[in-house]
């Protein structure tokens, strides 16, 4: 019911509006503004070439006779995006895709697919609307893209395979996720108190029916942020707050379907503005909302369950310091579920396309850094209605991101430098504790600490060529008491350093390292329909290290399109079975052109 | 103006912090990990509610023990003259009155009787535990149904036995040898196909009589619903099959006669390769009586088939055991 609201308080809004100008997302066009904008066509994208030989050893393969020891695979790939202006207010683009398998012979292992397609405009130059392919991001607890494990601050040398995951997944840097449907937006201005207000509404199609058991399954929602006029001058008191509705419904009138779900998360997000001057701004700030899970059948509910989180702190910016502190309340009670915003980039238990299954016994080999950085298979876009699998190694703490459930306690925060500053950091420390145990009536207590730093080399010798040191630190600690059999102590370990050197005109040097180390007991539950526990299957014991170093060469012809060739290696050891250590390697090349 | 507004944001920001944080902690989430990974403990030894139970008269026996931890548990009670067997099992931190009760049943036949029985408890997980204990038997269990016969009277001449053709020998008839799977007596078949080649060893027509009756007493005459039962002992020999047959009176006399009334069996027989004795139990719609047919049993006839296609020459002996024959409705003689 409520994600029919939201139609209504549109057209309501629509009556009284005036609304001003905002660019939009994902167009190939520079901006509207341009000279060229007035061309009714435009041909743009992106053009990339991978060739990667990869290669495996180490003890596991000592006696394997059946695992190849050496892989060649890359691919030759054009997307070409045919813009089109019909006319001043109506926009159109689709993606082409051409691309073929490295090792194809004339046509075998070429594909052609369309990649994406939208078009939008503005209605009575007022409302804008997309429809087909949008990314659309709200609050980190309603729709949201959680960043991937394994990374933290990630040496340049390890991005441009990174960099092809995250266009191959329609990942962007704002934690959007990318949907397919219709979406409006348009503002409002006032001209007492209430300075003016933003309006976005969407729905799109998640999953579609297979007309028998299963429904067509949406999402859809929409938020209202307003901000306030100055309230008091004297202390620049100001508040900027919002709505939000994220709701994931099954259609239960398509196909022959009698049981379906509905996931809805409303909140309310503030940010007051308590005091500012030149020299300082204090913030209050938070969300708060809750979640409802229903299970429907036959058109009656037969299963509920709700839970509500909160986010609260207080942030304080001392600008001449170029320092920004904040310090957080989170509290995510244990049944709280938010589809759209838990939904992982990685998919854990998703094969991978290289050396899936190595050693004599075809064991499946677990997910690395290695493959974290490199296989886009095991990346995830969609929206999952259980929460997915983790591994604790690289994410214990907060695996589904700030919506993890279960978890209350403090967030400290610190970020430092600009874009003149000889370095830059940025350092967060959670300190969490479980609202409610699992297996036990203990609970786990989490600490986690992440630094990401990066020194500028050239600011501080006063070259005008890019230098610069990247780092990375994260380390999480979870614990727990009670007797043996309850008792949690894993720690884990994530170090990233790199380098990025100018050392001719447009031509770096890259080299970077990345190492995990991870030790200690816990148990990672195995989840049922409705995220229930259904098991633990036995104790999740580590004592591993993950060493992978990276070292290449770039070229940039111009700004987005370079050439790289690399070097990287791969260790996994596992004290606790060596045996099963093993090593890989890979030298690629990739060209990457956008045009 | 200016002031309500941030009172307003005040006071809903207090209400949303304090209305937020509330959440169900009673219970913890999944199975407890102390019963899936913890080390076992008996925390209460095995106790027995009584010494002696009479289950004739609705007495139960009932154990209780406790545990530190749920653990997968069997109660094997076994009885010291019969032999028989009744299994109680679960899985919980405790015995009490939900998961350990004995009503007098069993699990593996025979029946018990009036006899001590052994009480053992057994838990895979903790090793050798030596929690046992006994209660005797001063009245066994009343079954439900109604019975047929179960051999512990003579028959006298409610049981037809013999022919020309017979090739039984000498340890047919009722027997009191201690292997009863009802009581003490059962009635055995024991003969070897040798002389006359036609694979029929032998039989008994246990006519009606015998229950008291001119026709067999039954729970209910619908064919789908009446359920015949019975307990087949066998030695594993595989070239044996027992036989049962259902007459019915067809002429309506009042009485079973041989060559004129009905008879109906089931498809299939009952190849003897098991060894012990085995429950056996199906509808009379399987076996293809009416309702009327059911209602005017006028005897069972047990017979004894040699399976000649599967024997050696020159053919081995077969044989079987037979006891506790019953009707019961809606559902087969629960043990």
């Amino acid at each position: 019911m409520k994600k029919n609201l939201l139609y209504p308080i549109f057209c309501l809004l629509l009556l009284c509006c005036w609304t001003s100008g905002q660019a939009q997302d994902g167009s190939s066009l520079p901006n509207r503004e341009d000279a060229d904008a007035t061309k009714k066509v435009q041909f743009n994208g992106l053009g990339r070439t991978i060739l990667n030989n990869t290669s495996i050893d180490g003890a596991i393969l000592d006696t394997d006779t059946t695992t190849a020891r050496r892989l060649s695979d890359g691919e030759f790939l054009l997307d070409v995006a045919i813009n089109a202006q019909p006319n001043d207010n109506t926009e159109v683009q689709g993606i082409l895709r051409l691309r073929n398998e490295f090792g194809g012979f004339f046509g075998a292992g070429v594909t052609v697919e369309v990649r994406e397609l939208w078009a939008r405009g503005l209605i009575a130059n007022t409302v804008r609307y997309r429809v087909g392919d949008f990314d659309h991001v709200m609050t980190p607890y309603t729709l949201f893209l959680a960043d991937e494990e394994g990374t933290v601050n990630e040496p340049e040398v390890f991005r441009p395979q990174k960099e092809v995951i995250e266009y191959e997944q329609f990942y962007t840097d704002n934690n959007s996720r990318r949907l397919q449907g219709a979406k409006l937006d348009f503002g409002l201005a006032f001209p007492v108190i209430l300075r003016d207000m933003k309006a976005e509404g969407f729905v799109a199609r998640i999953r579609p029916t297979d007309f028998f058991t299963t429904p067509n399954r949406f999402v859809g929602g929409g938020q209202l942020d307003f901000s306030t006029r100055s309230l008091q001058d004297s202390v620049g008191l100001q508040a900027d707050f919002g709505v939000n509705l994220s709701s994931v419904w099954d259609d239960l009138k398509t196909g022959n379907a009698t049981s379906g779900i509905t996931n809805q998360v409303f909140s309310v997000d503030f940010a007051v503005h308590v005091f500012e001057n030149e020299q300082i701004n204090v913030q209050v700030l938070g969300e708060a909302g809750s979640s409802k899970l229903d299970l429907r059948e036959e058109e009656k509910t037969t299963f509920s369950e709700d839970d509500t989180f909160l986010e609260a702190g207080v942030a304080l910016d001392l600008k001449a310091s170029k320092l920004r502190l904040s310090a957080t309340y989170l509290d995510v009670g244990p049944d709280f579920f938010s589809i759209a915003a838990q939904s992982k980039r990685v998919a854990f238990n998703r094969n991978k396309t290289f050396y899936n299954r190595i050693g004599n016994e075809r064991r499946l080999r677990m997910p690395t850094l290695f493959d974290l950085g490199r296989d886009r298979a095991l990346y995830n876009y969609q929206l999952s209605e259980d929460l997915m699998a983790y591994d604790p190694r690289y994410a214990n703490v907060m695996p589904y991101g700030k919506a993890t459930a279960n978890r209350n306690g403090l967030q400290f925060g610190a970020v430092y430098g600009d874009d003149s500053s000889l370095f830059d950091a940025e350092l967060g420390v959670a300190l969490l504790k479980e609202i409610r145990g699992q297996g036990t009536f203990e609970l786990k207590d989490f600490r986690q600490i992440r630094l990401a730093a990066n020194v500028h080399l050239n600011r501080i010798l006063d070259w005008d060529k890019t230098t610069k040191i990247t780092l990375g630190f994260q380390q999480e600690q979870t614990d727990r008491g009670g007797v043996e059999v309850e008792q949690v102590d894993l720690s884990s370990t994530l170090i990233e350093v790199g380098l990025e050197a100018e050392l001719f005109n447009r031509f770096d040097l890259l080299l970077g390292a990345k190492m995990l180390s991870a030790e200690g007991r816990d148990y990672v539950p195995a989840i049922e329909a409705f995220n229930d526990i259904e098991d633990f299957p036995a104790a999740f014991v580590a004592d591993d290290q993950e060493t992978m170093l990276g070292g290449g060469i770039r070229y940039r012809f111009k700004e987005d399109v370079y050439l790289t060739v690399q070097y990287q290696q791969f260790s996994l050891e596992r004290a606790l079975n060596p045996t099963n250590d093993y090593d890989l390697r890979q030298i690629f090349a990739q060209y990457v052109m956008k045009f | 103006m200016k002031n309500s507004i941030i009172t307003f944001l005040f006071i809903s920001l207090v209400v949303t912090v304090f209305s937020t944080c509330d959440h169900d902690t009673d219970q913890f989430d999944g199975p407890n990990l102390v019963d899936r990974f913890g080390e076992f403990q008996l925390l209460e030894p095995l106790a027995i509610n009584r010494t002696t139970v009479d289950f004739s008269a609705g007495e139960d026996v009932r154990m209780t023990a406790r545990f530190n931890k749920s653990v997968n548990f069997t109660i094997q009670l076994t009885g010291t003259e019969s032999g028989a067997v009744k299994l109680i099992t679960g899985f919980d931190n405790a015995l009490d009155e939900t998961n350990a009760i004995w009503t007098g049943g069993t699990t593996e036949l025979p029946f018990f009787r009036e006899e001590l029985v052994e009480v053992e408890l057994l838990i895979p997980e903790a090793g050798p535990l030596n929690q046992t204990g006994s209660v005797e038997i001063v009245g066994t269990k009343t079954y439900e149904g109604s019975l047929f016969t179960d051999f512990e009277t003579p028959p006298l001449d409610n049981i037809f036995f013999g022919n020309f053709e017979f090739e039984l020998n000498n340890n047919t008839g009722r027997r009191n040898d201690g292997l009863a799977a009802e009581g003490n007596w059962y009635y055995n078949f024991e003969g070897t196909d040798n002389v006359v080649p036609n694979f029929f060893a032998g039989l008994i027509d246990i006519k009606s009589t015998i229950t008291g009756n001119t026709y067999a007493p039954i729970p209910t005459t619908v064919p789908e619903e009446l359920y015949f039962n019975t307990f087949i002992y066998a030695d594993g020999g595989p070239h044996g099959i027992a036989v049962i047959q259902f007459v019915y009176d067809s002429n309506n006399t009042g009485a079973f006669e041989d060559g004129q009334d009905a008879t109906f069996q089931i498809a299939g027989d009952y190849p003897l390769n098991w060894v012990g004795w085995r429950q056996f139990s199906h509808t009379m719609a399987e076996v293809g009586m009416t309702e009327e047919q059911v209602s005017k049993i006028v005897a069972i006839r047990v017979l004894l088939i040699s399976d000649m296609n599967s024997q050696p020459n020159p053919p081995l002996q077969v044989d079987f055991g037979i006891d506790y024959l019953t009707f019961t409705a809606g559902k087969p003689l629960e043990l």
